[in-house]
């Protein structure tokens, strides 16, 4: 604790006023924005189960507030946040169990997996909106 | 060197990643799971009692269980990082994982009290 000022003022990874943005750059900061938004959701669940545990009348609201517009933007966030948090997660577990770990290939994978979740966000829409 | 030393320093920096990796793996096999029966509980393929039918038995509580301490774990593990790369000041850094900690607990405890008294 010397100089604590001028050593922990500072964020440490990814910086993002450093770096140019690349696509495993904006893979790495989407698998964080995303996990975030799953724990802030968190009170949701909760509330889910307990429309799922509780009475039938319970139950009745929590699949009437699904179905309103709020309840199905929320399931599309979840959902989206979820599926590229899965995708990316099985990235990074391959990237730690030394598979795909060339520059070029971390790249290219962070491509597929977002463009995964954009196929997805979109049949996601389409599903939820039906 | 002797500057690194400080709270989140990398002490123990391996067992978190490890334990981030494991719980990782383990919510990979069951959280789509639970995403599934949150579909089609949605779409009105599954009602109430065939929820309690999927549920209310022994294995299905050891796994939402499992499931419950790998989300909190995980959770607890990855926002922690973020805390410790993005809140630069000591005292925040410890009060917001402090305080993270003590809500996730609750939450956790609140979670398996509604999932082992369910059914009964």
């Amino acid at each position: 604790m010397n100089d604590p000022g001028r050593l922990t003022r500072r964020s440490l990874s990814p910086r993002l006023s450093v770096y140019r943005w690349q696509p495993a750059m904006i893979a790495s900061l989407a698998h964080r924005v995303s996990g975030l938004i799953l724990v802030l959701f968190v009170p949701l669940y909760l509330w889910i189960l307990h429309g799922m545990t509780g009475s039938t009348d319970d139950f009745e609201r929590m699949q009437q507030w699904l179905h309103s517009g709020l309840g199905r933007l929320s399931l599309w966030f979840v959902g989206v946040a979820l599926f590229y948090h899965f995708c990316n997660g099985l990235r990074f577990l391959s990237i730690d169990a030394g598979w795909c770990e060339s520059r070029m290939m971390m790249r290219l994978s962070a491509r597929v997996v977002i463009a995964m979740a954009g196929v997805a966000a979109l049949l996601l829409a389409v599903l939820l909106l039906g | 060197m002797k500057l690194i030393k400080e709270p989140g320093s990398a002490r123990s920096g391996f067992r978190d990643w490890y334990l981030q990796r494991l719980s990782a793996v383990v919510l990979a096999v069951l959280l789509p799971l639970s995403f599934v029966v949150l579909i089609l509980v949605y779409t009105g393929h599954l009602d109430q009692f065939g929820l309690l039918d999927i549920v209310d038995n022994f294995v299905s509580r050891l796994l939402h269980t499992i499931l419950i301490i790998a989300l909190i774990v995980h959770a607890y593990m990855g926002l922690k990082v973020m805390i410790e790369d993005y809140v630069p000041v000591i005292g925040w850094r410890v009060s917001l994982i402090g305080g993270m900690l003590v809500l996730m607990s609750g939450f956790g405890i609140w979670w398996l009290a509604i999932i082992w008294a369910w059914g009964g």
